[in-house]
């Protein structure tokens, strides 16, 4: 090989080396250690031949890889050596301050965006992550019931048996305590007084000591203080005591319940949080604390009426609770079921409670998070526009000196300022916003009276904003230095930059691709919220209103007493003025709770297998009074509702049509006999169901029997009228007491408000997700805005001798038209994985819309498409002002 | 700018490659070779690599202790162009400033009898 070739390939390698060093040191010095390099391997080949050439070939890539990365890392060093960072925040405020516009407006995105974060963010960590305020709170678990082949229930409530055998198990299981509604709950200070309705929740005496909570006054529950014939105590919480005038001296008094004598043993501390899980349904609020009556031990184990709460020894496994409680359930399925499978297994206290609230507060987490990034991009792309109309500032400081350190500095600060202040004045609105958060969320969302932003979530959202604004800035900053001083000055003497023209767009079709996931999903939301709009939930719910009284065996000892008592009520409510009729049943439509599901048989119906197991079928039961189902406007499919009249020596029965096709398929139910309590039901109608669970599905079977036949006491009085409905409560009130002033009337709604209690979920999380989605599509078409008016005046000239060389307008208007068309075009396809992934997350939370509903995904798509290319069109407009004939004059 | 000559004034001491750049321009306009030949012409054991002492070329340039010269070929390599370097009255002060701060070192070195006492 001659030298002349070798010093070619010497030169060659010798630039390729200089990839090792950052561009600004290679625009000033590149070609001098080139040369230097190439003298020194000329020497090398003519004093030492190849060998010694290889040798400096060797020496500098070594040299290349350590000077290369040493300069890299200048600016990262110098930026810690160097620098007046006061002067540096001082001259970054007064350019803010030079444009307020820019600042306002970045700062209002900024605090709207992170505010909206702050407040799901909040919602999310006080609900799913903070622990429930009791000691070592994750030791605590619910236990349920599988029912395994036996029965079509998963989660079914415990015997008090199984508590008891619990309570026994010893080994990681400490101590184990039975919940169970008080029935009834009319209560007074004392005989004379007023009765109110509060929710009592009869317990094991070691319920307060399981929890870790002492009382404030008084002592809690003795050990002795349960079973048969003790001496009847209660606890009241805070929020009871203050209602009954926070007298300080309440322990050791007699209070009233049901018209029976409790002596006040304790009060609980403020906002004690405890509520009693359901195997159904959303948990329960509590009033007051009594104990058993019964001896938990001693009761039927086939009676399964409680909820049961252990405490595990601390910090054990979650896998080892699991093991000792299903070591419970094997042993009780042994005793009392003949071990055919029935399994006891518990849930983490916390994950029980939130387990109905999860899946939508996931998905608005996912959202909330979508959002930030959306504004990190957002903000990225706007200090982007700005750091380029900086760059012939940028250029010529360079030029004259200044470090490219300082360039960064400049621009992380301002990011990083506007990040805080967003952060900080976004932590302040959701104060605001938590507020309304919980103004609107449902009654029973769980730890919903904990929602309430605090110090940790405040300093974590002003953290989150510090961190946005430098990540946002970091674009910028990256841009400024690494963007050659040559091609810097290059590019700002001819008019308009380009180098950040690329990220800029890019940054547009992140932006469009994030906003089209949230829309698509909001989209999809609003889809599922609107099909539970429309749901028919199988009765009527317009001008119906409801109340709550109870019958308590204390004040109507005889079942004749009570019936007398439930007639009158009807009676008199049914001939209120404006009022059209009246009716009654022990629960309402649309919110089940677990007390009156009961398994039956229909011996000889031709649906049955002959298989007793597979025979006998779950059903809900609610027992009504003549005029439930023509008052609530449920519809009849055969025979007759139930009437005045009582027949002698027959219970009547109304089946669904769910329960009626299963036992009777394609045959006649009316007539046939159903297995019930020892007894035998006679059908007498069949009806489309009113719905006990969600509006949108039907629940299990039901069987609707007379109230009157089974001693149901406490019911809800169900009137329709053509008035205001709830205008009627007065008149309601003044009724019940005139028929007898012992009792009280409770839980006064209409039955919409019941509709809207459930929907009000849904209708939250769809109302927060559109409210991110349409933000999120706003902050998309402001970068579009800003690209396509940016691009239009750095296109002038060029517009402008097209226009001269013979384009028409409208052919140059479509000429930039098509660059927005194209940055939507691209976002939009980027966007389908995200659209996939989102659907998935979201498909829980969905009712009778599918995750890729095609209808709802192409109506989104080509709003957003719509959106955009209007954004695109406004700017793109000015081309038409274009006057080319001046303009190329004036150039 | 300020700043730069501020950390001129500043800075307490030139690494070596620096006072060698600094001391090889003093006799004249060199190129990036030319100053590596000058340090090996002058027995130094340690030679910087070509890339360290472009990097203090181009730290040197900033703070103004040296300045490009005119780009010209080299006397000895044809008509080949090499991009030339001078000496400022600046650097050549912080050179002076350096062999001074040198020579009171090896003063003190001597009175403290860490080197021999009549060394030249």
């Amino acid at each position: 090989m001659s030298h002349r070739h070798l010093m070619t390939v010497s030169e060659r390698w010798f630039r390729l080396l200089l990839r090792f060093y950052p561009v600004d040191f290679r625009d000033d010095m590149g070609d001098a250690v080139v040369e230097a390099y190439r003298d020194r391997a000329r020497e090398a080949l003519s004093s030492g031949g190849l060998t010694r050439l290889v040798s400096v070939w060797l020496h500098a890539l070594f040299d290349a890889l350590r000077n290369g990365s040493g300069e890299r890392a200048r600016p990262a060093v110098s930026w810690r050596r160097s620098g007046n960072w006061g002067r540096d925040a001082e001259l970054v405020t007064r350019r803010l301050l030079r444009a307020p516009a820019f600042a306002a407006a970045t700062l209002g995105t900024l605090t709207l965006g992170l505010g909206m974060f702050a407040v799901v963010y909040t919602a999310v960590h006080k609900i799913l992550i903070e622990p429930m305020p009791y000691r070592d709170s994750g030791d605590l678990y619910y236990v349920w019931r599988d029912y395994g082949q036996i029965l079509d229930l998963k989660k079914g409530a415990l015997a008090g048996t199984d508590i008891a055998a619990l309570g026994e198990a010893g080994g990681v299981i400490e101590g184990a305590v039975g919940l169970q509604r008080y029935l009834g709950g009319v209560f007074s200070l004392r005989e004379d007084t007023d009765p109110m309705e509060i929710a009592v929740t009869v317990t094991s005496p070691a319920l307060f000591d399981l929890l870790g909570t002492a009382p404030t006054l008084g002592r809690g529950f003795a050990r002795n203080e349960v079973g048969p014939g003790h001496p009847l105590v209660i606890v009241l919480t805070h929020e009871l005591w203050n209602r009954l005038g926070a007298d300080p001296a309440i322990v050791g008094k007699d209070v009233r319940l049901n018209g029976r004598p409790y002596t006040v043993l304790a009060v609980l501390p403020r906002g004690f949080p405890f509520v009693r899980n359901e195997p159904i349904g959303p948990a329960q609020r509590v009033d007051a604390y009594v104990t058993f009556e019964v001896n938990l031990a001693e009761t039927n184990p086939k009676d399964a009426g409680y909820s049961g709460l252990i405490r595990a020894r601390r910090g054990t496994a979650p896998e080892a609770v699991a093991a000792a409680v299903e070591a419970v359930g094997r042993a009780v399925d042994e005793r009392d079921f003949s071990g055919r499978g029935l399994k006891l297994y518990p849930v983490g206290l916390k994950t029980d409670l939130v387990a109905r609230a999860r899946p939508a507060l996931l998905v608005l987490a996912a959202a909330g998070l979508v959002l930030a990034l959306m504004l990190t991009v957002n903000l990225a792309s706007v200090l982007l526009a700005r750091a380029a109309q900086r760059q012939h500032e940028f250029a010529v400081s360079r030029a004259l000196g200044a470090n490219d350190v300082a360039v960064m500095r400049a621009t992380l600060l301002e990011g990083g300022l506007l990040g805080l202040l967003g952060g900080a004045l976004g932590a302040l609105a959701a104060v605001w916003g938590t507020r309304a958060l919980v103004a609107v969320a449902p009654l029973d969302l769980p730890r919903r009276e904990a929602i309430a932003i605090d110090w940790g979530i405040a300093g974590a959202v002003v953290l989150l904003g510090l961190l946005l604004g430098l990540l946002a800035a970091s674009v910028p900053a990256l841009w400024a230095a690494r963007t050659s001083l040559s091609s810097l000055l290059a590019s700002s003497a001819v008019r308009g930059g380009r180098g950040h023209g690329r990220m800029r767009r890019e940054m547009i079709v992140a932006q469009v691709a994030l906003s089209l996931v949230l829309l698509s999903s909001g989209g999809l939301v609003v889809r599922s919220f609107e099909r539970l709009l429309r749901a028919d939930p199988g009765f009527k719910a317009q001008g119906l209103f409801t109340v709550r009284v109870r019958t308590p065996p204390e004040f109507f000892p005889t079942p004749s007493d009570a019936i007398g008592f439930q007639d009158r009520i009807q009676a008199t409510l049914g001939a209120l003025p404006g009022v059209t009729g009246a009716g009654a049943a022990h629960t309402l439509p649309l919110t089940a709770t677990f007390s009156a599901q009961t398994t039956i048989t229909i011996p000889g119906a031709p649906g049955n297998t002959g298989d007793a197991e597979r025979d006998a079928l779950l059903v809900d039961v609610i027992a009504a009074r003549a005029g439930y189902v023509e008052v609530m406007g449920m519809r009849l499919l055969a025979g007759r509702a139930f009437e005045e009249s009582r027949p002698s020596g027959v219970f009547e029965a109304i089946v669904d049509s769910n329960m009626a096709r299963r036992f009777f398929p394609g045959a006649d139910p009316l007539g046939a006999r159903i297995a019930y309590r020892k007894d035998w039901l006679t059908i007498v109608g069949v009806v489309e169901q009113a719905r006990l669970y969600d509006v949108h599905q039907n629940g299990r079977p039901q069987l609707y029997v007379r109230a009157e036949d089974w001693g149901f006491r406490p019911l809800f009085y169900v009137v329709r009228t053509e008035r205001q409905p709830h205008a009627l409560l007065p008149e309601v009130q003044a009724a019940v007491r005139r028929i007898d002033p012992r009792v009280a009337v409770g839980d006064p709604r209409t039955m919409e408000q019941i509709v809207d209690d459930t929907l009000r979920q849904q209708k939250t999380s769809a109302a927060l997700i559109v409210a991110f989605a349409l933000g999120a599509l706003l902050l998309a078409a402001m970068g579009l805005f800003g690209v396509v008016s940016g691009s239009v005046t750095r296109r002038r000239h060029e517009l402008a001798v097209r226009l001269a060389l013979g384009a028409d307008h409208p052919r140059v208007l479509r000429l930039v038209l098509r660059e927005g068309a194209l940055l939507v075009g691209v976002g939009v396809l980027i966007a389908v994985p995200g659209i996939y992934a989102a659907g998935q997350l979201i498909r829980g939370v969905l009712v009778g819309v599918s995750p890729s509903d095609p209808v709802t995904l192409l109506a989104v798509t080509l709003g957003l498409a719509l959106v955009t290319l209007l954004t695109c069109y406004v700017p793109a407009r000015r081309v038409l002002t274009i006057e080319p004939a001046q303009l190329l004059r004036q150039e | 700018m300020d700043r730069a000559r501020r950390r001129t004034d500043e800075r307490p001491a030139l690494r070596p490659v620096e006072f060698h750049i600094l001391l090889s321009l003093a006799a004249g306009e060199r190129h990036g070779y030319g100053i590596i030949q000058d340090i090996e012409a002058r027995g130094d054991t340690a030679v910087p690599d070509v890339g360290t002492m472009y990097r203090a070329l181009a730290r040197m340039l900033e703070n103004g202790l040296i300045e490009a010269a005119a780009r010209r070929p080299a006397p000895d390599a044809g008509d080949e162009r090499r991009n030339y370097y001078r000496i400022t009255d600046a650097g050549r002060r912080a050179a002076k400033t350096e062999a001074r701060r040198l020579e009171m070192l090896m003063r003190a070195a001597r009175i403290g009898g860490l080197l021999p006492k009549n060394t030249k």
